[in-house]
């Protein structure tokens, strides 16, 4: 029993799936809309949600954390943190199942 | 004998104006006004030119406080707050130039200031009602907007108006989120710019026209919401498409082409029913085209089918 778990879909697997997963994602962004920041891709998928963040951030939070840090972050481009996340899981996975 | 007497007006020769200065002055009055045009700070102190209160505009209502109306402003380009008016400042007013083309027999680019030389400037107070519900009213100076389509005399086949803010990223932070359909456009019919109530503003409390205002030019139709109102203009465009305004790309279900203030008819989030009027705090009903039904209802006779109202 303990040989046939070991030859099961196990914890690597799952990371390397999830990894692969996101790569494909990143190109599928990328792809779909080349450099393009994660704001332009959220405002394609729906127009008004980031004008009512923004309002509700900037009325009645404080102006400063839209422009300082929720706008630098939309304004990356939107395939790079599931590029960099899928990369980091696959190469992960790939190292334990050599080691 | 002969006696020399002094009379009050023999100066003596060194009292007289040294040559170089006086042929020099129309110099140093270009350079005076050179430096005024330089400088947004010293072109803002500039007055405004003189203008009489059209009485037939009367609001109904006290004038909103000058300093709630240059404070507490919607001008999307500086953010979606209403404290933008310390970020405004920086925007250079002059040299400031607009753009009247499209559809017209004469486009041509005026100057700031030479729009105000050449325009019949006058001030009308109007009540301005935002869709966000609050209302004010403002000692606007300005001139029909009648008065420069003649101008420029627009082609038959034009049938629409466009407005296009100024895109300025340096000044405007608003506009680092590149998503958004920049510039800032709106638009309406040739009918209603032809309108007496449509009117371009270029002052403000017989001042001119601060920049988180709309300065130095702005438009105002004071029956509809304030969104439509375009501020700081560089392009008024005739054409004979229908424009896609800003707010309509975003959100056409909240933010319709033709936008007239109506109670009857709510904001997909609020009612429109009451106003609370800016300064004194006070709600009080919102009026049909916000008041102002006597001088444009009849625009609409036969529009029955479209989306008159935001």
């Amino acid at each position: 029993m303990p040989a046939c778990k070991a030859k099961g879909f196990g914890r690597e697997d799952g990371m390397r799936l999830i990894g692969l997963a996101l790569l494909a994602l990143a190109v599928g962004l990328y792809l779909a809309f080349g450099g393009g920041g994660r704001g332009a891709v959220l405002f394609r998928l729906d127009p008004g949600l980031l004008n009512l963040v923004q309002a509700l951030v900037q009325r009645y939070l404080l102006p400063m954390v839209w422009d300082n840090v929720l706008l630098p972050v939309l304004e990356a481009p939107a395939w790079v943190i599931p590029a960099v996340l899928g990369a980091v899981l696959f190469l992960i996975s790939w190292n334990r199942a050599r080691g | 004998m002969h006696i020399l007497k002094s009379r009050p007006w023999n100066l003596p020769d060194s009292s007289a104006t040294p040559e170089a200065l006086v042929f020099g002055r129309r110099k140093a009055l270009a350079l005076g006004a050179g430096m005024l045009a330089a400088s947004p700070a010293l072109a803002q102190q500039a007055a405004l030119p003189p203008a009489m209160r059209n009485t037939r505009y009367a609001p109904g209502r006290a004038i909103t406080a000058e300093r709630e109306v240059t404070t507490y402003n919607n001008f999307y380009e500086f953010g979606s707050h209403k404290t933008i008016s310390a970020a405004a400042q920086r925007m250079p007013q002059r040299p400031w130039t607009v753009k009247v083309e499209g559809m017209v027999e004469a486009p041509r680019e005026y100057d700031i200031d030479d729009l105000l030389r050449r325009m019949p400037i006058e001030e009308r107070v109007y009540r301005l009602r935002c869709v966000e519900a609050w209302a004010m009213v403002v000692p606007w100076t300005g001139f029909p907007l009648s008065a420069l389509l003649a101008e420029v005399k627009p082609l038959s086949s034009a049938r629409y108006v466009v407005f296009q803010t100024a895109t300025l990223p340096s000044v405007m932070p608003g506009l680092r989120q590149s998503w958004y359909p920049w510039p800032y456009t709106e638009g309406c019919t040739i009918a209603e710019a032809d309108n007496e109530l449509s009117f371009l503003v270029v002052g403000a409390y017989g001042k001119l026209l601060p920049p988180q205002n709309g300065g130095p030019l702005r438009f105002h139709q004071p029956w509809k919401y304030g969104f439509k109102a375009g501020k700081s203009l560089v392009s008024i465009r005739l054409t004979d498409q229908r424009p896609v305004s800003f707010w309509e790309k975003i959100q056409s279900q909240e933010y319709g082409f033709w936008a007239n203030v109506n109670p009857a008819v709510p904001h997909p989030r609020w009612s429109q029913a009451q106003e609370r009027i800016l300064g004194i705090g006070e709600s009080v009903p919102t009026l049909l085209f916000n008041g102002y039904g006597d001088f444009v209802a009849d625009l609409y006779a036969g529009l029955q089918g479209e989306r008159l109202w935001a």
